[in-house]
C-alpha cells in the first residue's frame, strides 16, 4: 500500500466500494485494484460488511399504523394517549405473551442481540475451557471410561434429556474413545466426550442445549492453539475442540455431524 | 417496500394529514426515518423513540425548515438528537404495544449469529461515526451531502467512515468465525 501513487488515495477506494465514483475515477481505480489486490481485498470486505449492514435495517423501512397518529395535531393525538402506569402495565404483558411465543416460534423478538450473542458465543469458549481443563488430566480426564460406553451414553442422554443419544465413532479418523463427562454448558447439563489418537493426542466434543431453537452453519473459532468447530442444530449446540491441524479438526466435526440425530 | 407491515388502520386512516401538507410529507418518510433511527439505537425500541422525537421535535420547528430538502433536515435533527444524547426516556405517552411489537423480525434472514456478531460490532462504535458509516451505507446519501447534514469537513467524514470500517472489520474477524460448507 506504500507504493500507492497519489492519484488513488484511501478516499477513492471508499467511494468505489460505495459506488460513489464518477465513471472515470472507477476505470482508474479499477486498474489500480489490478495490480493490488491486498487492496482488491479491502475492498470486498468492505462491500461485504456494506450488504451486512443493509440487510440488518432494511426491514425497518415500513410504515406503522400509529405513524399518522404521531403527525396529527396535538389535541387529536392525545384523545390516544393511555395513561402511563397502564401504558407500562399492558406493555409488560404484552412483552411477556410475545417472549412465550418467540421462545416457541422463533428468535427472541424483544431481548437485546447482545444477550443472544453470548448465548451462542459461549458455546466455543466454553469447550475451550473443558478441553484444555480436562483433556489435560492424565488420570482422571473422564468420569465414565470408555469400558462402559452404553452406560456413558443412557446417562448423559438423561441427563440432556435426547432420546438415544450415541457416543460419536471417530475410529476411521483414527480417534478411540477415552470416556465423557457431565458437565455445564450454558447453565444447564451438558456432555462432554473425549477421544484420543495413536500418538495421544485428544479431542474433545462437547454437546450442550440451545435455548433459542435456531441453527447456525459450521463455525470455526481459535484461542491460541486451541481450535473448536462448532454449530447449533435446533435444541443442541455442538462442539469438536483439539490442537490439532484444522483439517483434521473439520473431518472429525463433520464426521460428528454425520453421527448425531438431526 | 413494505411487506405485510403497513397495516390501514381505521383510526389513523381517517385521520392522516390532508396530502401536500408538512405533514404528509413527513408521514411519507416515516419508512426511512424509521430505518434510519433504528440503524442509530442500540435496540428495537430505543429506535423508536429516537423516532418519536425526532418527529415531536420537527414537528415544533416547523417554521424554522426552510422548504428544501425535508429529509436531509429531519434527518439532522435525528442524528442531533442522537448523539446529544437530551432525549428524555418515556417522555411519549402514546404507546400503542401491539404495534410496537410487530418487528418486522419474519423479514430478517441469513444467520442469526452473523446478525448479532455484527450488531455487536456496530453497538461497539463511537455514536458520530455509527451515523456516517449509516448515512452512507444504509441511506446511500453521497460524502459531500453527509458533511453538510452533520456540518463537518468532508474530511472528517472520510476518517471517520475509515476507522468505523476498520474497527468493524477487526471486531468481525476477532471471533475467527468463517462460514463453512455444511455436510450432509
Amino acid at each position: 500500500m506504500n507504493e500507492r501513487p497519489p492519484a488513488v488515495t484511501e478516499a477513492d477506494l471508499h467511494a468505489f466500494a460505495d459506488d460513489r465514483l464518477l465513471p472515470e475515477d472507477r476505470a482508474r481505480v479499477t486498474a489500480w485494484l489490478d495490480d493490488n489486490p491486498e487492496d482488491a481485498a479491502l475492498i470486498a470486505a468492505w462491500r461485504e460488511q456494506n450488504d451486512g449492514i443493509r440487510a440488518l435495517f432494511a426491514p425497518y423501512a415500513v410504515e406503522k399504523a400509529e405513524d399518522g397518529a404521531l403527525l396529527r395535531p396535538r389535541g387529536e393525538a392525545h384523545r390516544r394517549v393511555w395513561p402511563r402506569r397502564l401504558a407500562m402495565a399492558a406493555a409488560a404483558a404484552g412483552i411477556f405473551v410475545l417472549g412465550t411465543a418467540a421462545g416457541h416460534y422463533g428468535p427472541p423478538l424483544l431481548s437485546p442481540p447482545e444477550l443472544r450473542l453470548t448465548a451462542l458465543e459461549t458455546l466455543p469458549r466454553q469447550a475451550q475451557s473443558a478441553f484444555v481443563i480436562y483433556a489435560s488430566e492424565v488420570r482422571h480426564p473422564v468420569e465414565v471410561g470408555a469400558d462402559q460406553e452404553a452406560h456413558l451414553a443412557a446417562w448423559l442422554g438423561k441427563r440432556l434429556g435426547i432420546a438415544d443419544l450415541k457416543v460419536p465413532s471417530l475410529q476411521t479418523l483414527g480417534f478411540h474413545l477415552v470416556g465423557g463427562r457431565l458437565l455445564p454448558v450454558n447453565d444447564t447439563p451438558g456432555a462432554l466426550f473425549m477421544y484420543e489418537d495413536a500418538t495421544g493426542k485428544r479431542i474433545t466434543v462437547l454437546i450442550g442445549r440451545n435455548e433459542n431453537n435456531d441453527t447456525t452453519s459450521f463455525r470455526f473459532a481459535n484461542a491460541g492453539p486451541v481450535e473448536t468447530f462448532y454449530w447449533i442444530d435446533g435444541e443442541l449446540g455442538y462442539a469438536v475442540t483439539g490442537d490439532i491441524p484444522r483439517d483434521t479438526l473439520r473431518r472429525v466435526a463433520e464426521e460428528c455431524y454425520k453421527q448425531f440425530p438431526t | 417496500m413494505p411487506r405485510g407491515h403497513s397495516r390501514n388502520d381505521g383510526d389513523a386512516g381517517t385521520s392522516s394529514p390532508a396530502s401536500g401538507t408538512f405533514e404528509a410529507e413527513i408521514l411519507a418518510l416515516m419508512p426511512t426515518l424509521r430505518r434510519y433511527s433504528r440503524s442509530l439505537a442500540r435496540s428495537d425500541a430505543d429506535g423508536e423513540d429516537l423516532l418519536q422525537d425526532c418527529v415531536e421535535k420537527a414537528l415544533a420547528r416547523r417554521s424554522q425548515w426552510r422548504g428544501v430538502n425535508l429529509r436531509a433536515w429531519l434527518t439532522t435533527i435525528m442524528t442531533n438528537l442522537h448523539r446529544s444524547g437530551l432525549r428524555r426516556r418515556g417522555r411519549h405517552e402514546l404507546v400503542d404495544i401491539e404495534e410496537s411489537a410487530g418487528l418486522p423480525s419474519e423479514e430478517k434472514d441469513g444467520d442469526p449469529l452473523e446478525r448479532s456478531r455484527l450488531e455487536a460490532a456496530l453497538n461497539s462504535l463511537p455514536p458520530e461515526s455509527r451515523a456516517i458509516l449509516m448515512l452512507v451505507v444504509v441511506e446511500g446519501h453521497s460524502y459531500r451531502d453527509v458533511a453538510e447534514m452533520l456540518e463537518i469537513p468532508i474530511g472528517t467524514v472520510m476518517s471517520r467512515l475509515s476507522r468505523a470500517r476498520l474497527r468493524l472489520t477487526n471486531l468481525m474477524n476477532a471471533g475467527n468465525v468463517i462460514a463453512l460448507r455444511r455436510p450432509k
